[in-house]
């Protein structure tokens, strides 16, 4: 049973989810309809699924929501803003709810109940001026009454997914009046009767004034599981004709399924211009079943993804033994298959990936909530806008960018936007505006969390970090050095502690949090003009296109996205560079040799080398290793925790003939390169 | 101890490292391995050899010789790896020690082993879990977990230096 309320749970937060983006959207366009629907259908679910696996506080608490917004549905109230505040706490606390399931804390009780109350004085002071117009509609409703034919024929191991088909059966007897006939021709004798399944299916016949959306919403989650076939069989209650129920009960003692066919025929029998109707409800069938036809899109677990992933990483790997292999054997036969086997491997891949990356809409949500319920908390006015939120990221990179994301949200709403007449006072438009913006750039994504606030005053970082004793009082530093001190642990910049942030571990979390999914951050700031804070990440973290080198025995592989250029260079011209610059195509290029920066001795083996020349932030800088073998595919196995502090080195990849090969991070490389050249320099 | 379960586990294998025998519980020890070739990390400490391929995962590898202080490894036809499943920082972690010559596995019952003694060794005594007596062989019981997660490069007491003078002398 853990293992259906797990799905449950897991289905319901994706409900409460939905249901919040809904809300947030309905926020700025409070008329819009299918915006109504979609929080209703969230709502509807919930309560329904909810009732279905014992979270009776959940079913019973969004029963509550989901009369209000019935009635908004309807447009007999208006959505306000009292209403979305009461709703978005009731999310809050449905997530409550779901988290604690069984041992619910006195707290949140308490709040329960204080929020039921709340909501249904809502629905009454919301509700007077209705009640003349829903009783102008009680008078019109037994015309509205229709009758529907259901055949409801669960799959024989429906019950194993939790479902109990007879609260199905409950759920439609509260739409209206019902008869239900059980067709039992399945049921096998004793000897074969296996209790778990369900072999019984219904044949009922449905009176109600409800739409035929609201009797197969009923049906929403075993839709897969059974034959469901709903029919109109006429526009009145049918089953108000003692007539037609004597007929049925007859039927019934038969024990024979009575089918559609004979049904309409009993009905034709007791009034003739209801045929008409018959024609209609043909059409009817069969937009319902075009319907069901569709599936845009399947739930998969993500361990499944993630052995998917595993897979897809041995086969590149086997892959390039084979073209070795291929290779050496020198069988024409055997190159070819071993080309096509390639070519697939690597549409494969990035199959795979596409697979594993999700947009960052999915965080978004969160970060939209956050600023509007702290802007109020803090009375700041402010819009968060979110530009390219299609763009894609590797799920765990989301799932691990959501914190430092948030930790920025935070600074920037808590220090960085001002009060509005602050504001004002300024000049400046009293609404704040967070802009989030997304965008691929070369192999990695940008994100830029941008704010129109303040901005950090250089000076003030300045006194602070000398007062820490971080920096020494006459240090020259440029303002990008400075900006950067907010990054050292230990450093936090509000003037007095709020809860909201500034607790002394705020960016070199968000630094240290962004370095562990390789990614980068960098801060700008101006003041009175906002900060602009820049999250650079890889695309994914398991597989990347290289360039296979060699330096000694040591084979290195460097990303292809960095690299802009490989000359051949004379050793010599390598050795006597002055300040270490060559200049390559008229332009003077800073380099590395690696075999120094390892370590090593000169390379003897040949009177040339090979200079590769990537790209560094925004400059051109070349690396010379001996000898470069060609492009590679290369999967990324973490290195482990003993080679924590080789930086420049991102994972290593097992080569087609086993052995290993490093992958280097460019960036980090250079940078430690850089601050070794720095380092040395500072004792003279 | 908090790897109870690993305690009542009373086998040991041993191993020698020069001429000295040292035991590592069997529950640490996932596997032995004949040398392999090694790829060397670049501007990493010397006691890390580099990575090796386990059968498709790469293992970092440690001197195990260099962090008992003695001269680096020399490869030999007896030279193994044993793949060790440690506890770092509450992680389990695969790594790969390089030791001179593995003995055998023997059953050391707890009474005959005794803590390690606090006068007279050259290493730190939170490093190693106890001595047994076997025949006229003394064993040194690791602490494979603390050994091999720690980041210091030597295991000896720093107080003595005397010992490392000696150390220093067998090198020649």
């Amino acid at each position: 049973m853990d293992n259906f309320k797990k799905k449950f749970i897991e289905e319901a937060s994706e409900h409460i989810q939905d249901l919040e983006q809904a809300l947030l959207e309905l926020e700025n366009n409070p008329t819009d309809k299918p915006l109504i629907e979609r929080v209703f259908r969230a709502m509807h679910s919930l309560k329904g699924s909810g009732a279905m696996f014992g979270f009776e506080k959940i079913s019973e608490f969004t029963h509550n929501l989901e009369t209000v917004y019935d009635l908004v549905r309807n447009g007999e109230m208006q959505v306000s803003g009292d209403l979305l505040n009461i709703t978005l706490t009731s999310v809050d606390h449905l997530q409550n709810l779901l988290k604690e399931e069984d041992n619910l804390s006195d707290t949140v009780l308490e709040q329960h109940k204080g929020l039921i109350e709340k909501i249904e004085e809502f629905i009454q002071v919301n509700t007077k001026s209705v009640i003349a117009i829903s009783s102008n509609k009680g008078a019109s409703d037994s015309a509205t009454f229709k009758t529907y034919f259901i055949l409801f024929q669960p799959n024989e191991d429906i019950m194993n997914n939790g479902t109990n088909p007879l609260f199905l059966l409950d759920e439609l007897t509260s739409l209206g009046e019902c008869i239900a006939i059980p067709i039992l021709s399945k049921v096998p004798s004793l000897e074969d009767f296996d209790p778990n399944k369900c072999y019984a299916g219904w044949e009922i016949i449905l009176a109600t004034d409800a739409e035929i959306n609201a009797i197969t919403d009923v049906f929403i989650f075993v839709e897969d599981d059974c034959i469901l076939d709903v029919n109109q069989i006429c526009d009145f209650n049918v089953l108000n004709s003692p007539v037609f129920v004597e007929k049925i009960q007859e039927l019934r003692v038969l024990d024979r399924e009575i089918g559609l066919p004979q049904l309409k025929e009993i009905i034709s029998n007791l009034s003739k211009p209801e045929v008409k109707q018959t024609s209609k409800n043909k059409e009817e069938k069969t937009t319902q079943t075009s319907k069901d036809s569709t599936i845009s899109s399947i739930r998969v677990a993500s361990d499944k993804l993630d052995q998917l992933m595993n897979l897809v990483s041995e086969l590149v790997t086997t892959q390039a033994r084979l073209a070795l292999y291929a290779e050496t054997d020198g069988s024409t036969e055997l190159l070819a298959i071993a080309e096509n086997v390639q070519k697939l491997s690597r549409q494969l891949r990035d199959n795979a990936f596409s697979i594993v990356l999700i947009p960052i809409e999915n965080m978004l949500t969160r970060f939209q909530r956050l600023v509007r319920d702290l802007s109020r908390d803090l009375k700041k006015d402010v819009v968060f806008i979110a530009e390219g939120s299609e763009t894609e990221l590797d799920k765990t990179i989301i799932e691990n960018l959501t914190d430092p994301l948030m930790h920025i949200l935070r600074n920037s709403l808590d220090h960085g936007i001002e009060l509005p007449e602050l504001r004002k006072q300024k000049g400046k438009n009293p609404q704040g505006t967070i802009l989030l913006k997304a965008f691929y750039s070369g192999a990695n994504v940008i994100i830029q969390v941008f704010d129109d606030g303040s901005g950090i005053d250089p000076t003030f970082i300045r006194n602070k970090a000398i007062q820490k004793g971080l920096i020494s009082p006459d240090a020259q530093m440029s303002k990008k050095e400075i900006l950067d001190l907010v990054f050292i642990p230990g450093f936090s910049t509000a003037s007095n502690i709020t809860d909201v942030s500034g607790r002394g571990v705020g960016m070199d979390v968000v630094k240290r949090k962004i370095a562990d999914i390789r990614g980068e951050v960098e801060i700008e700031s101006d003041i009175d003009a906002g900060t602009t804070l820049t999250i650079k990440l890889p695309l994914t973290l398991s597989i990347i296109d290289g360039l296979l080198v060699k330096i000694e025995d040591v084979y290195h592989v460097i990303p292809l996205t960095v690299i802009d250029k490989i000359y051949a260079i004379e050793h010599t011209k390598v050795m006597k560079a002055f300040n270490n610059t060559v200049v390559l195509d008229g332009e003077q290029i800073p380099f590395f040799y690696l075999r120094n920066e390892f370590g090593l001795t000169e390379f003897t083996e040949s009177p040339y080398e090979q200079i590769i020349v990537i790209r560094y932030e925004d400059k051109r800088v070349g690396l010379v290793v001996d000898t470069v073998i060609g492009e590679y595919q290369a999967v990324l196995k973490p290195l482990g925790k003993h080679y924590k502090k080789q930086e420049h080195i991102s994972g290593a990849t097992i080569l087609g003939d086993g052995t290993i090969a490093l992958v280097m991070d460019t960036n980090k490389a250079i940078k430690q390169f850089s601050n070794k050249l720095i380092t040395v320099e500072e004792p003279k | 101890m908090k790897d109870g379960i690993a305690l009542k586990i009373n086998s040991y294998l041993t191993f020698k490292l020069g001429e000295e025998v040292f035991g590592a519980n069997v529950s640490k020890v996932l596997n032995i391995l004949e040398m392999t070739k090694i790829t060397k990390v670049p501007k990493a400490p010397v006691y890390m050899k580099g990575v090796i391929n386990l059968r498709g995962s790469v293992l970092p590898l440690i001197d195990t010789r260099i962090k008992f202080d003695m001269s680096e490894t020399e490869y030999t036809t007896n030279t193994c790896i044993l793949v060790l499943d440690i506890d770092m920082n509450g992680d389990s972690v695969h790594v790969g020690a390089l030791v001179d010559s593995v003995q055998e596995v023997i059953e050391i019952e707890d009474s005959q082993i005794s803590p390690p003694p606090s006068i007279g060794s050259k290493y730190r005594s939170e490093f190693i879990e106890g001595m047994a007596k076997i025949g006229d062989e003394f064993i040194m019981l690791l602490n494979m977990d603390l050994i091999f997660s720690a980041n210091e490069l030597s295991l000896l007491k720093e107080s003595t230096g005397e010992v490392q003078l000696e150390e220093g002398e067998v090198k020649k």
